[in-house]
């Protein structure tokens, strides 16, 4: 019990040093000096102890759902095992009710970008629908993989004693390729950009200031995490064991870092060497992760 | 374990190349499908300690990672065509085909060959849909050039049966198919140069036009 509390305390607050990592190694590989990594947590430090302006014309929309974007990827958080053989909710849900609580917050925070009634909002909204609606599919197709592998669609048995497989490796890398679409990564969105024309996740939160940024910014963060938690836990899943030792726990964790890191540079790497896509070549992109998600299902039928 | 790595490498750059819609991409695709056909073969030179299959690894070194790719990327910058693929059928319908052919190759192997081995079965069948793949872009792509592109991935596929069902072919017949191969490769690559000086295009469905 004191393991799993310990595990989403750590998990919580590694979330924001992931994507430092990543921006450092961006900019190191740009041969930029770049921020340091500790940059994402001076940020939300300064949002939280800044004041919050509302715009009049905005319903309750707009104000309860940072709680519910926040809501969602800590119960998400929840949900996957990372280090240790056991995720904490493990009787409350499975893999599907995982893309379903990420609906959710993803739901509301379009709702709130229409609220507004600014026009980047709205078009960050219906952007971020468009593209979610090509990557779900994927995501489902993938987990499907995973469950077959292990015959329970239950998060917590994916870390039983499987071996590499063929078809978690695929599904692996189709998640992948959806994980940089839903953490809004560079060749379908751009995290860094300045202009309101090309954002998609950044204009749904344009009008947020202050505590409720933060709280979105963090939600962000842990989504990320969250995912990344997945791929690894895919492609090479957490050492089972009944009873944890402290030195098992300790041994997890640093296998855990090695995997996340590794998901890191990859995730850097394949942000600073592709340029932006196009709206609608998005949707190409998509679709190969869907039709890769689907092979690594054939796979796992044929039981390779 | 690695070498399901290196396999799911090979099948992942077989479908980039079904997709790839320009020129560059889908020789850039080769190149990294083939080395990780290269890694495939000294992962089992490792493990099954055939001295001669140390020496075909190097030659896919060589030949398939290096100089193919590097010659078919002048040839390109040569003849200044456009550098769009031409389709003759969509990226979507296409990833969908090459769906249903991945889809078919692991029925074949599972249920008529008949492999005992879970490792030769997965990666036979690999082999299997690389080759029908390679038949596909041979097929369903208008530049002459993607024809030779699909050549070598049916080259690739051939290669890759060979050496998951009896680890390789006797080390001079391996010799004389890179040989081959090269010395096709070069044919076609001029072959192709003259096509676009007497027409000045590579489209391979417009060739029966009469030229006056």
């Amino acid at each position: 019990m004191i393991f799993i509390i310990l595990q989403i305390i750590f998990l919580i607050s590694l979330a924001p040093l992931v994507s430092g990592i990543i921006t450092k190694i961006k900019n190191n590989l740009r041969l930029r000096r770049g921020q340091s990594v500790w940059q994402p947590y001076y940020n939300l430090a300064k949002l939280f102890s800044k004041d919050e302006v509302c715009s009049e014309h905005s319903s309750w929309v707009f104000k309860i759902t940072p709680f519910i974007v926040f809501a969602s990827s800590l119960l998400a958080l929840f949900l996957v095992p990372a280090f240790i053989a056991k995720s904490p909710a493990q009787y409350l849900g499975d893999l599907l009710l995982l893309v379903f609580i990420f609906s959710l917050g993803r739901f509301f925070l379009a709702l709130a970008g229409l609220d507004t009634g600014s026009s980047f909002g709205g078009m960050g909204s219906s952007r971020e629908m468009f593209i979610s609606s090509f990557a779900e599919p994927a995501i489902v197709m993938a987990f499907f993989a995973v469950s077959f592998n292990f015959g329970t669609t239950n998060l917590a048995a994916t870390c039983g004693p499987g071996a590499l497989k063929f078809s978690s490796l695929i599904a692996g890398i189709a998640l992948l390729i959806v994980t940089l679409a839903e953490t809004s990564r560079i060749p379908i969105d751009n995290q860094e950009t300045h202009l309101e024309l090309t954002m998609i996740h950044e204009a749904m939160a344009l009008e947020y200031s202050g505590p409720s940024l933060a709280l979105i910014e963090l939600a962000s963060y842990l989504k990320q995490i969250v995912f990344f938690t997945l791929i690894s836990a895919t492609v090479y899943p957490v050492v089972f064991c009944a009873q944890i030792t402290p030195i098992q726990a300790l041994t997890g964790i640093i296998i855990y870092l090695a995997k996340i890191s590794f998901i890191a540079v990859l995730i850097a790497f394949t942000e600073v060497f592709l340029a932006k896509m196009r709206l609608f070549r998005a949707v190409d992109f998509l679709y190969f992760s869907f039709v890769l998600a689907l092979l690594a299902l054939i796979a796992a039928t044929l039981g390779a | 374990m690695h070498t399901y790595v290196f396999l799911s490498g090979i099948l992942i750059m077989t479908y980039f190349m079904v997709i790839a819609k320009r020129l560059p991409p889908l020789i850039s695709s080769f190149r990294l499908q083939s080395l990780f056909l290269f890694l495939f073969t000294v992962s089992l030179a490792i493990s099954g300690g055939e001295p001669s299959l140390y020496v075909v690894a190097g030659l896919i070194l060589i030949l398939k990672v290096i100089l193919i790719p590097t010659l078919l990327l002048r040839i390109i910058k040569k003849i200044k065509v456009n550098e769009n693929l031409g389709f003759f059928m969509n990226p979507q319908l296409s990833l969908f085909t090459a769906l249903l052919l991945t889809y078919l190759s692991y029925l074949f192997t599972f249920r008529v060959m008949n492999l005992i081995d879970r490792m030769q079965a997965a990666s036979f069948a690999l082999a299997l849909c690389v080759t029908l793949l390679g038949l596909f872009i041979m097929v369903f792509r208008i530049k002459a050039l993607s024809q030779i592109v699909g050549l070598l991935v049916m080259e690739n596929g051939l290669f890759l049966t060979a050496v998951t069902m009896c680890r390789g072919l006797p080390f001079i017949v391996e010799f004389s198919t890179f040989l081959d191969i090269f010395i096709s490769v070069i044919i076609l690559g001029v072959f192709v140069y003259r096509i676009n000086t007497l027409f000045t295009h590579i489209d391979v469905n417009k060739l029966d036009n009469l030229k006056g």
